[in-house]
């Protein structure tokens, strides 16, 4: 549980899922194997996305009718990705895992660098972050692609209709690719998926940021309980294990909002690149055998 | 229903589940540490729907960790089926489709789960 309770709160503090720190914690520290692991981390990604997803519609920040129009995509691929992995060999996973940080860890140091590009405060990213699983760390809190003013809508009445106050929808096709893309990572290593999903609807679909950032957090619960489901009845949950994450993750992501002020978060964001980098080089060690 | 009613109808769904769930984990949680089970021990309860009724009214910590982690995982479709209700009461057929569709994957999901 403790696990969970610093998986949560370091999580929120740097808008990630709790699924790029869990799976790796149950796994290397705790010796579970990879699908546990993954099927715990998908309970807890759903914890808190429903906790989040419930403050930002009842703020009115998130798109419920994008949100739902994509999630028909991350849901399908989520199906698909709970398959394959009871088929995949748990070495192959942790490789694949392993892929996954490295990815993570490089679109945070590119965040980084395009915040320090723009001088811009990291205060703002985290007080926002907490209970946000999905915040999602390739573009800053600043990195929104405005509205669609420069391209036409090219997907007609439908984006029309998906479209916000102040933003108008575009690039739809690509959008349901990134939808898809999301859905199979997130059933495949139980995360959310947000890492995807985020940044293809704030710099291809031209959704703000705030409002991508809520509406992943809207679909990361369908997806990850599109996965889970399949988890669930093929013995890939421990309930033992996953409940006690499950609640320390959503206790952790809460202190976090009130540590968020105190916490020098760029020191916080480099001894966490250096601690994925390492990571995944032990996951990749473990696949390797 | 206007949008801006459906939407905190559907976050006050979510919120409520995040909830029910969390207690109904913590009390489960406890269980384990009045009967002395560690979260490592081995081999763990297998999920089963027709003990959960029985598992609960003996109090086993089992039962409660195993509804606790199905409200988790349900809330999210009870989510879609409150949207579905909204979207059918404000006459959008599109959206319906769309929570439609959304709800049928899930029901796959579980249905390939427990086939598989």
């Amino acid at each position: 549980m403790s696990g969970g309770v610093a998986a949560g709160a370091f999580g929120a503090l740097l808008g990630l899922g709790g699924g790029v720190l869990i799976v790796p914690l149950l796994t290397l520290g705790f010796g579970l194997p990879f699908r546990e692991a993954v099927g715990a981390s998908l309970v807890c990604v759903i914890v808190t996305s429903s906790a989040a997803a419930s403050v930002y519609l009842q703020r009115d920040v998130a798109n419920l009718r994008l949100g739902m129009t994509l999630e028909m995509f991350t849901a399908i691929a989520a199906l698909a990705g709970g398959l394959i992995a009871f088929m995949l060999p748990d070495r192959v996973l942790a490789i694949m895992f392993a892929a996954l940080l490295l990815y993570v860890a490089l679109t945070m140091v590119r965040a980084r660098d395009a915040r320090e590009a723009r001088g811009v405060s990291e205060g703002r990213a985290a007080a926002g972050g907490a209970l946000a699983p999905e915040d999602g760390p390739v573009v800053g809190d600043d990195g929104d692609r405005e509205t669609a003013t420069a391209e036409p809508a090219i997907d007609g009445g439908l984006a029309a209709s998906l479209s916000g106050p102040g933003y108008r929808i575009h690039n739809l096709g690509r959008g349901v690719l990134g939808s898809l893309l999301a859905g199979i990572v997130s059933a495949l290593f139980g995360v959310g998926g947000g890492i995807v999903k985020v940044p293809v609807m704030n710099l291809i679909m031209g959704v703000p940021m705030r409002v991508a950032t809520a509406t992943s957090n809207l679909m990361i619960g369908v997806t990850a309980s599109a996965g889970g489901l399949i988890y669930l009845f093929r013995g890939g949950i421990d309930p033992y294990v996953a409940a006690p994450t499950a609640v320390g993750v959503f206790v952790g992501a809460s202190l976090a909002s009130r540590l968020a002020d105190r916490v020098d978060l760029p020191v916080l964001r480099l001894l966490f690149i250096a601690v994925l980098v390492v990571t995944a080089a032990q996951m990749a060690l473990r696949g390797i055998g | 229903m206007n949008d801006a009613r459906l939407e905190r109808t559907i976050g006050l769904v979510l919120g409520a589940g995040a909830i029910i769930s969390f207690c109904l984990l913590a009390i489960g949680i406890a269980g384990m540490g009045v009967t002395h089970v560690g979260p490592l021990d081995r081999p763990f309860p297998p999920f089963d729907l027709n003990r959960l009724g029985s598992d609960l009214v003996a109090l086993n910590p089992a039962g409660f960790l195993w509804l606790g982690l199905l409200a988790v995982i349900l809330t999210p479709s009870v989510r879609v089926l409150a949207s579905l209700l909204g979207f059918a009461a404000a006459g959008e057929r599109r959206m319906v489709a769309v929570a439609a569709i959304v709800l049928a994957a899930i029901c796959l999901s579980a249905a390939l789960g427990a086939g598989g």
